[in-house]
């Protein structure tokens, strides 16, 4: 699913030191800084993205992915007129999957709910992973796609594994790569992101492609326009009551 | 911080930190850029492939390590059902792995397989991973070729001890026993003999960790010969952890020895086992821990070709069960008195694969077993009476492979105890193990379908052994050459070859110390040349092989023919290299030849010919891989002549590592070079000045043989660990000239798209079965980025020749060959809101671009490229054009009339929804309510009438209009041919319903709506708008 990278200028490339002095706070600091750096990015409040996603061979879906501070999503795609939802307020999350007649919403299992949990810390998990409870360490270089990258290795506080590859120049995210235990097991995805741009001061990706690792079947989620700040009410991520 | 534009300081960082640009020297080609042209593994795992070692833990769930001869190393975390490799980047043959007792997520990995048969690989140290098995950390002994044993000490982890087996095929002082006190920062050799002297095998008392035993065996291998024992071997003993070892007579025979394995009773650790290959080989019992030793033993179970097999475990509860791996596994209930093979046998052997190499025995539950065969893994629960194999490990070792011209093109090749398979190289969905179908029996190398009848198959397994065996039949027949009156006995060699006329179909070459001619299907064959070998009757003793066990396989067969290849530009040219470092060639069609191998400068004397490639190009011109690694030689050879011999220019640099199997010239274009080594595939753009190590999905693993189908422009990888590979349309790799490889972004050219519609077959069949990868069944678009893509848009474009947009896709922005998909499909239709999706794949995606030319567009932030590709149809397709393009006709109206009625019930609950709205702002009483009401009803059973609207998650079957459209439109929209008349019907009828349909709203619409927009003006209430459509 969609992990927003709040992103920053290329001019941190300008003051870029000799790799083999980076530690990690040299690094997570040229990160920041890419992205936009850390005022503009608190600034924001809310973020949405619309764009189109693929679901399967030649099927392609139109989404909207909304996110409000301090922790809330909302992810929407429409199928053949019909809109399926993925949201977290902060405590419950709930989807709404109409796509066989379902018309109520329902709480997400476990499993579920760990994802949108994850992709609701707005500032991502690199902003303040400490106070957040992860624990991160500077693996060294790896080659991402052919290009050198620093390999991050986010411990999150629910004890799943993150490796978030920065680009080796400019610092930002290029891919994430993770096991999320369901039932015990190990499951593991990874996702590639490109294609920033700038959006109020801060660096964006709007391209990303996600699977299985290993699996050549990929979703491609490509992002149209994204909004800063635009209003959205705290009603629309929390569960409709049934009546 | 001044702002400055993106793009201004991107030029700046370049400059700054960049690497170095490219107005300097041009850019290099390497690794890096291959990423995008990955391979994909075909399989098969039906037959698996040799394993060499295995461990587990026991926790909640079993975790199992398989160590394999050629394939790396696998983890199940599931009991053994699935399997994933997790040592790829590393070398790929393993000889021990061990789990530290006292800390199951550290497992020791110890390189080079130690069941030292003729085609075993070389190890380069030994390996840790303190994390499950996610990262490895090299930990030393890296010269030290094989480790057969590492053992962790289970009061402390840090403490180990590695058993080097050592060189094979020469002296090298890097070999015995090593111990490490801190983890494998240091290592000590603390038992050392000879430098033809290494340990076989290694033994720690649990109970006693500072009691060891250890097996020191003397044992050579040459390309002619093996000797296993001498009377440096010996078995010895620590009692101070390893730090002094004294050597074991007491009740041992005398004279030499061979191969020793070990095992003590970890329930009794008094209880020590030990075979001893001998002049008389036997099993033999201490129950003093090891001071004094009794023969128990001496039948076939126990004395069956130690070098091969030797492990033997005792169960962890009982110390009378033994289990001696052998040709079955064996196992004692007696102490070792008496063995028994395990599971039902008959004259044909076991239910699993005969060459069992180890086996592990959960200390918890000593009914389950777990045993590593030269055919894979099989797991008992019951003690060995019945066995599963375990489909999900592609670890095959493939000699060769060629492919057939079906389409698709199927794959056929021999492995290593696993006969010969073909199999298809692409299918739907995936390339299932049942698939494969085996030709014979034994161990196979060459199989080639005749070209002029693809129901003929030549197949050869070990010594020369010929067959031309039916495809669709099986039907075998023995079609070998034999001596004529006063000719001596052929040799053929292990691993005899077999070659295919390019120029003349139906001509076969196959060599023993003579090349063999047939233009009969092997019905009767000509010699066409003298003995081309050295004939040094020094190196024709496989009879006397063995050593201290005789062991006359055919696999030391020398002085043969090993490499035949025939000029595409001239029949009449043929060249023959030996495994004793000759290489003829004739160009006379055999009735002359000239010896050219000592043209090849730098190369030893007698060094063996691997493969002989004449160039498609040129009758003066080819190439040779030579392999000396027999002689402790591991340098890759390979060299090209353009003067048939005479001269030799050496093209592998230090970038091509592993000694060398296979060279192959492309079929197109002759700069682009492909070698296969012990470690990997090698390409050379620049026809072998330079090399790139292609690691692009495939792991360091051994190729031994590569074909390049010459319609398809398919790369099939024949490896010796982990199966079969396809790189899918390597011409992109002809057009990345040092031009392009300057471009910032350049196009590259590829074969036509085929227009394959995926297909589904119904099976489920749980999760323990590899499934072999096929391509996308898409149009691929091929590109090439000097670097990555980071900032702004990364897309292509794809248009029909009226130059109408049919999709934009998000395209790689990875270094190097990038590979995007387009689904040959333009945008679906837009649907209304219905109770649930259309049951229907099609219905789901858009109309289906006819064959012929697309404008394809590469929009990189501000720079737009453009190529076309050419999609053309399903080879297999029995449809015409005019049947695609009436399909097309069909759809475009199918998914007019999909939209027409999408806007019609869009408009119809638009309607629906503001008298609702407007309704609930007026008060009950009022009739205009009652009215507006009225209207919001009359359009929701309008609309009730167009989409299906149950409600609820079961399975209605509710269908209208939207829903028999759709339904439609998915059903012409899904295959690729002429739409059926009941199609095309059914569609006019539906048609005519949507008319219908709009007349009634439209009437129904006039007269209420004006009337009520009137009313509501007069209370200042927006009116209700229709829509247009």
């Amino acid at each position: 699913m969609f992990r927003k990278i709040l992103a920053g200028l290329a001019l941190a490339a300008l003051v870029a030191v000799p790799a083999s002095a980076q530690t990690l706070d040299e690094i997570l600091a040229r990160n920041l800084k890419a992205k936009g750096g850390l005022d503009k990015m608190k600034a924001a409040q809310t973020i949405r993205m619309t764009g189109t996603m693929t679901v399967g061979p030649g099927m392609e879906a139109p989404f909207v992915m909304e996110m409000k501070r301090p922790n809330m999503m909302r992810m929407e795609f429409t199928l053949q007129g019909m809109t399926g939802v993925q949201a977290f307020d902060g405590k419950t999350g709930w989807q709404l999957m109409p796509f066989s007649g379902r018309k109520d919403p329902e709480p997400l299992p476990e499993d579920a709910l760990k994802q949108v949990e994850e992709q609701a810390d707005f500032d991502g998990p690199l902003v303040d992973y400490k106070a957040k409870g992860h624990a991160l360490e500077l693996v060294g270089k790896e080659k991402v796609e052919g290009s050198d990258a620093y390999k991050l290795k986010l411990m999150l506080k629910n004890g799943d594994v993150r490796y978030i590859f920065l680009d080796a120049d400019q610092y930002l995210e290029v891919r994430t790569e993770g096991k999320t235990n369901i039932r015990g097991t190990d499951v593991e995805a990874e996702s590639t992101i490109g294609d920033y741009k700038e959006v109020g001061g801060l660096m964006f990706p709007h391209a990303l492609e996600s699977g299985q690792k290993g699996s050549p079947q990929k979703m491609k989620m490509t992002s149209q326009k994204i909004e800063l700040n635009v209003p959205i009410d705290d009603a629309r991520f929390k569960m409709p009551v049934l009546k | 911080m001044k702002q400055v534009p993106i793009a201004m300081a991107l030029v700046v960082a370049a400059l700054v930190c960049g690497p170095a640009p490219a107005f300097s020297q041009g850019v290099k080609f390497e690794a890096d850029m291959l990423g995008g042209l990955e391979a994909r593994p075909i399989g098969p795992a039906t037959m698996s492939g040799r394993v060499t070692a295995v461990d587990a833990v026991v926790g909640e769930r079993l975790t199992i390590y398989v160590g394999t001869a050629g394939g790396g190393l696998w983890q199940s975390l599931d009991g053994g059902l699935q399997f994933k490799s997790i040592f790829d980047k590393y070398n790929q043959s393993i000889g021990a792995v061990t789990v530290d007792p006292s800390k199951p997520t550290t497992i020791w990995v110890g390189t080079g397989e130690t069941w030292v048969r003729n085609s075993v690989s070389v190890g380069d140290g030994i390996y840790r991973s303190t994390d499950g098995g996610e990262n490895w950390t090299k930990l030393g002994l890296d010269t030290t070729e094989r480790i057969a044993r590492v053992v962790v000490n289970p009061r402390d982890g840090n403490a180990v001890l590695a058993c080097a087996t050592g060189h094979l095929f020469d002296d090298n002082p890097d070999r015995g026993v090593y111990r490490t006190k801190d983890g494998g920062k240091t290592w000590d050799k603390v038992l050392y003999v000879a430098p033809d002297v290494g340990c076989a095998d290694l033994a720690m008392d649990p109970g006693t960790p500072d009691v060891l035993y250890a097996a020191m065996w003397q044992f050579r291998r040459t390309p002619s010969f093996f000797t296993s024992g001498g009377p440096k071997s010996g078995l010895f003993r620590s009692t101070d952890g390893g730090a002094t070892w004294q050597q074991v007579r007491k009740g041992l025979p005398a004279g030499d020895l061979g191969r020793i394995s070990l095992a003590v009773a970890p329930s009794k650790p008094g209880v020590v086992y030990a075979t001893v290959e001998a002049a008389k080989t036997a099993l033999y019992r201490s129950d003093d821990r090891g001071e004094s030793w009794t023969e128990v033993n001496s039948s076939s179970m126990v004395n069956v070709r130690p070098f091969y097999f030797s492990r033997m475990v005792v169960d962890p509860s009982n110390p009378n069960r033994v289990y001696k791996m052998g040709q079955i596994a064996a196992v004692s209930n007696d102490g070792g008195r008496t063995f028994s093979g395990l599971g039902s046998l008959n004259v044909f052997g076991s239910s699993y694969h005969s060459d069992v190499h180890d086996i592990w025995v959960n200390p918890k539950n000593t009914e389950q077993l777990v045993v590593g065969t030269d055919g894979g893994i099989y797991i008992s629960l019951d003690r060995g009476a019945g066995w599963q194999f375990v489909g999900s490990l592609p670890v095959g070792q493939f000699y060769h492979v060629s492919y057939d011209m079906d389409w698709p093109f199927n794959v056929y090749g021999g492995l290593q105890d696993n006969s010969s398979w073909f199999g298809p190289s692409r299918r739907s969905g995936g390339i299932p193990n049942r698939l494969w179908q085996s030709l014979s029996g034994g161990d196979g190398f060459w199989a080639f379908p005749d070209p002029t009848d693809s129901d003929i198959i030549y197949d050869e397994i070990q010594g020369g052994n010929l067959f031309r065996i039916r495809r669709s039949t099986l039907e075998s027949k023995d079609i070998k050459p034999s001596p004529q009156q006063g000719e001596p006995k052929y040799r053929f060699n292990w691993n005899t070859p077999i070659h295919m006329s390019p120029t003349r179909p139906g001509t076969i070459y196959y060599g023993a110390q003579f090349l063999f001619r047939s233009r009969d299907q092997g019905e009767s064959w000509e010699r066409i040349s003298p003995d081309l070998t050295t004939n040094d009757p020094a190196k024709q003793r496989q009879s006397e092989s063995g050593g201290l066990t005789p062991d006359n396989s055919t696999a030391e067969n020398h002085c043969t023919i090993f490499a035949i290849g025939e000029s595409p530009k001239n029949g009449n040219v043929v060249w023959a290299g030996t495994d004793d470092g000759n290489l003829h060639v004739t160009r006379d069609g055999g009735k002359t030849w000239a010896n050219v191998a000592a043209n090849l400068a730098g190369v030893p004397k007698f060094t063996w010919v691997s493969s002989v490639e004449p160039s498609r190009f040129d009758e003066g011109t080819a190439y040779v891989t030579l392999d000396g690694h027999m002689t402790g030689d591991m340098k890759p050879y390979v060299f090209r002549t353009t003067d048939f011999g005479k001269t030799w220019q050496a093209l592998a640099t230090s970038d091509v590592t592993g000694y060398a199997h296979v060279v192959k010239e492309d079929p197109v274009s002759r700069d682009l070079l492909l070698v296969g080594t012990e470690f990997g595939l090698f390409v050379s753009l620049d026809g072998g000045k330079t090399w790139a190590h292609d690691t692009a999905g495939i792991p360091s693993v051994a190729v031994r043989d590569i074909a390049i189908h010459p319609r398809d422009h398919d790369v099939v990888l024949a490896t010796h660990g982990r199966a079969l590979y396809v790189i899918d349309d390597i011409s992109p790799l002809r057009k990345l000239t040092a031009a392009t490889l300057d471009a910032d972004a350049a196009f590259l050219d590829a074969r036509p798209q085929w227009m394959v519609n995926g297909t589904s077959d119904f099976g489920f069949n749980g999760d323990g079965e590899f499934v072999g990868r096929s391509p996308a069944e898409s149009a691929v678009i091929t590109y090439y980025l000097k670097k990555r893509h980071l900032f702004g848009d990364l897309k292509l474009e794809v248009y029909d020749s009226s130059g109408k947009r049919l999709a934009s896709i998000n395209g790689g922005k990875r270094k190097g060959i990038n590979r995007v998909e387009w689904s040959m499909r333009s945008d679906a239709p837009r649907f209304a809101a219905g109770s649930g999706i259309i049951p229907n794949l099609y219905a789901m995606m858009g109309p289906r671009a006819l064959e012929g030319t697309y404008t394809v567009k590469l929009i990189k932030g501000a720079d737009t490229y453009t190529t076309t590709i050419q999609l053309v149809p399903d080879p297999r397709s029995k449809a015409t054009a005019a049947d695609r393009r009436a399909q097309r006709e069909v759809v475009d109206k199918l998914f007019a009339l999909v939209e027409r009625s999408t806007d019609l019930i869009e408009g119809i609950t638009s309607v629906r929804d503001q008298a609702v709205a407007r309704a609930a702002k007026l008060p009950a009483a009022d009739p205009l309510r009652k009215r507006l009401e009225a209207l919001g009803a009359g359009m929701e059973k309008q609309r009730t009438a167009l989409v299906a609207t149950s409600k609820g998650e079961g399975i209605s079957g509710d269908e209208r209009l939207r829903e028999e459209l759709g339904t439609l439109y998915g059903n012409v929209n899904g295959f690729d041919g002429r739409p059926t008349k009941s199609q095309v019907d059914r569609m006019t009828v539906l048609a005519a319903e949507l008319d219908a349909a709009s007349v009634t709203l439209k009437a129904a619409q006039a007269k209420d709506v004006a009337p009520l927009n009137a009313e509501l003006s007069k209370k200042k209430i927006d009116p209700i708008v229709m829509r247009d459509k």
